[in-house]
C-alpha cells in the first residue's frame, strides 16, 4: 500500500473478509505490531515516536478487550484521559469530559455499574466512549459496532459524523449497507493487501464483488442506496 | 476503609507492644522490663509489621505484573527459592548469613523465572506463573533433600521454614524499612498506569502505558520485598494473597487506594497474628506465626470467597 495518504475529514470504512488484513492494518498504524517500511503522522516518521506520544495522536479500539479488576464503567471511561493527565491523578476537567463523553455515547446511566457485569453490547459502548475520551486526532476502531444494537449504532455514527471534519476516523465494519450509507471513503482489503481506496461515489458492485468473493448488487430506493449480496 | 486501616494499625501496634510472655508495667518499668521492651519486644513487633507490609505490597505488585489475583511471592517462586538459599546457609552452618543467602536465592530464582518468561523483551504473565510454580516445586524438593541429607540441621531448618520474628533486631528493622520505602516510592507515581495495566495489553499500550517497562519495574520491586522478608522472617504464607484480596473485596480496587492500604493492612494483620502466636500458649511458649496466618487467614479467606462469590466472579 504505497502512497496511501489519509487526511482529516470524512469517515473511513475499512472493509474486507476475515483475515484480509484490516486488523493488521490498524494494529500497524497504531504501532502495536512490528512492521517493515514506514509511515508518517503529521509529517513525522511514526517509528521515532514513543508510546505516550503516539497515544496522544491515536486512539485505538481493539477488537477484544479484557479487564481484570472490578472497576466501574465510569472509571473505565476515565482511564482514556490518561495521556492528558499528569500521570498521577485525573483532573476535574478529565472527569467533566468523561461525563460528557458518556452522555454522548449514551452510557452515562451505566456509570456506577461494574464494567465486567455489563452486557456485551454495553461493554462495547463503554469501551468506545473510553477511546473517544482520549480526544485524539486519529481514531482507529476495530469493529466498534460489533454487538451493538441498531439504535445505538445510529447514535454512534451520528457522533462520528458530527466530529468527522476535524478528525481522522477509521472504522473496521462488516455491514455494507450501513457503511455505504454513513461513510465517505472506503479502504478495501483482500488477501492482506489494500485492493481499492475509493470515495463513496466511485464504488461499484464489481469492485465489492471482487473484494468479498460474493455477488454484490446495488439497489436504490427512496434516495437511499442498499446493498444486496448473494453467492457467486 | 480510610480510617479503619490506620486505626487497625495503631490498635494492633499498641496491643502487640503491651502484651507478651512477660508482663510489663509501663508506668514504672524495671531495668529488665525496659530491656525486654526495647531490645526484644519492640524490634519484634516492628519487624512483624514491616514483613507484613512488605509481603502484602509484594503480593499486590505481583498480581499487577501477572494480571492474576492468584499471584504472590509463592506462585512466582521467589519465596521458595529464597528459602532454598536460607536452608543452604543453615546446612553449611552459616547462621548469621541466612538473610544474605535468602536474598541471593530469591534473586537467582527471580532471574531464572524472569528469563524463562521473557520473550523478545516482553514478560509473558502465564509463562511466568508456570515457571514460578515449577521453580517452587523444585526448590521445595531441594529443601526436602537437604533435610534428608543432614540429620543435625533438620530441626533448625524446620524451625526456620516455619517462619517467625524471634530474631528481630533494630538493624533488620531499619534495613527492611528502607527496602519498603524504596520499593513503594518507586511505584508510587504509577498509580494510574497500574490501573490501566488491568486492561489487556493492547488496550493498555494504546492508552499510552509502556506495559513492558512497567512490568519489569513492578517485578523487581516485588521480588526485592519478598527476598528481604523471607531472609529476615522465613516463609510466612498467604499474606501477599489474602491481604490484597480482602482489601479489593472492601472495594479498594484502584491502585491509589490499594497500594497504601496493603502496607497498613499487611502490617496490622501481621502484628496481630504475631501477637496471637506468642501469647496463645501458656508459659512463654510460641506457635510459629505461619501457622496462625495460614489458619486464621485461610479460614477467613474461605469465608470471603464463599460470601463474596459474586464480586470475585466479576474480577475477570
Amino acid at each position: 500500500m504505497d502512497g496511501l495518504h489519509i487526511g482529516k475529514g470524512g469517515l473511513i470504512a475499512v472493509l474486507g473478509n476475515n483475515g484480509s488484513g484490516k486488523s493488521t492494518f490498524l494494529n500497524v498504524m497504531s504501532g502495536l505490531l512490528e512492521f517493515t517500511g514506514g509511515y508518517r503522522v503529521n509529517g513525522r516518521p511514526f517509528r521515532e515516536m514513543a508510546q505516550a506520544e503516539s497515544a496522544r495522536l491515536m486512539g485505538f479500539l481493539p477488537q477484544e478487550a479484557a479487564l481484570n479488576m472490578p472497576f466501574d464503567a465510569f472509571y473505565v471511561v476515565l482511564t482514556g484521559r490518561f495521556i492528558h493527565s499528569d500521570g498521577r491523578m485525573y483532573s476535574r476537567a478529565d472527569i467533566a469530559r468523561t461525563e460528557n463523553v458518556m452522555k454522548r455515547f449514551d452510557v452515562f446511566h451505566l456509570r456506577d455499574r461494574l464494567f465486567n457485569a455489563l452486557s456485551g453490547g454495553e461493554k462495547q459502548r463503554v469501551l468506545l466512549a473510553r477511546v473517544m475520551n482520549m480526544d485524539t486526532d486519529i481514531f482507529l476502531l476495530d469493529e466498534p459496532f460489533s454487538g451493538i444494537d441498531i439504535l445505538h449504532q445510529i447514535k454512534i455514527v451520528d457522533v462520528f459524523r458530527r466530529i468527522r471534519s476535524e478528525k481522522i476516523i477509521m472504522v473496521v465494519i462488516h455491514d455494507l449497507s450501513f457503511a455505504i450509507h454513513h461513510f465517505d471513503r472506503f479502504l478495501l482489503f483482500r488477501d492482506g493487501r489494500l485492493l481499492y481506496d475509493m470515495k463513496r461515489d466511485d464504488l461499484s458492485p464489481e469492485m465489492l464483488s471482487e473484494v468479498f468473493g460474493v455477488r454484490v448488487g446495488f439497489a436504490e430506493q427512496d434516495n437511499r442506496m442498499f446493498v444486496y449480496t448473494e453467492e457467486m | 476503609m480510610r480510617i479503619i486501616l490506620p486505626a487497625a494499625l495503631v490498635l494492633a501496634f499498641i496491643a502487640a507492644v503491651s502484651a507478651g510472655a512477660v508482663k510489663i508495667d509501663f508506668f514504672s518499668m524495671s531495668e529488665m522490663e525496659r530491656n525486654i521492651l526495647f531490645d526484644v519486644r519492640l524490634p519484634r513487633v516492628v519487624l512483624a509489621g514491616l514483613v507484613g507490609a512488605a509481603l502484602a505490597l509484594s503480593g499486590v505488585l505481583f498480581q499487577y505484573v501477572m494480571k492474576n489475583p492468584l499471584a504472590d511471592s509463592f506462585t512466582t517462586g521467589v519465596s521458595a527459592s529464597s528459602a532454598m538459599g536460607a536452608v543452604i546457609a543453615i546446612m553449611l552452618g552459616l547462621m548469621p548469613y541466612i538473610p544474605l543467602f535468602a536474598l541471593a536465592g530469591g534473586i537467582a530464582g527471580l532471574y531464572l523465572v524472569y528469563r524463562i518468561a521473557s520473550y523478545r523483551g516482553r514478560i509473558q504473565p502465564i509463562t511466568m506463573l508456570l515457571a514460578g510454580i515449577v521453580l517452587s516445586t523444585f526448590a521445595s524438593a531441594t529443601i526436602s533433600f537437604m533435610k534428608f541429607l543432614s540429620d543435625d540441621a533438620v530441626s533448625s531448618i524446620i524451625f526456620w521454614l516455619m517462619g517467625g520474628f524471634q530474631a528481630a533486631t533494630p538493624l533488620k528493622d531499619l534495613i527492611l524499612f528502607a527496602v519498603i520505602c524504596f520499593s513503594f516510592l518507586s511505584v508510587r507515581g504509577d498509580y494510574l498506569k497500574l490501573d490501566i495495566l488491568c486492561f489487556d495489553d493492547t488496550t493498555a499500550s494504546s492508552t499510552g502505558v509502556d506495559v513492558n517497562r512497567l512490568r519489569k519495574k513492578l517485578f523487581f520491586a516485588a521480588a526485592l520485598l519478598t527476598a528481604f522478608s523471607v531472609g529476615y522472617a522465613g516463609i510466612i504464607g498467604f499474606v501477599g494473597l489474602i491481604i490484597p484480596h480482602i482489601l479489593r473485596l472492601g472495594n479498594l480496587v484502584k491502585a491509589s487506594y490499594l497500594l497504601p492500604a496493603s502496607l497498613t493492612g499487611g502490617a496490622a494483620f501481621m502484628m496481630a497474628t504475631d501477637l496471637v502466636a506468642r501469647t496463645i500458649l501458656q508459659g512463654g511458649q510460641e506457635l510459629p506465626v505461619g501457622v496462625i496466618t495460614s489458619s486464621i487467614g485461610g479460614v477467613f479467606f474461605l469465608y470471603l470467597l464463599i460470601k463474596r462469590r459474586k464480586e470475585l466472579f466479576y474480577f475477570n
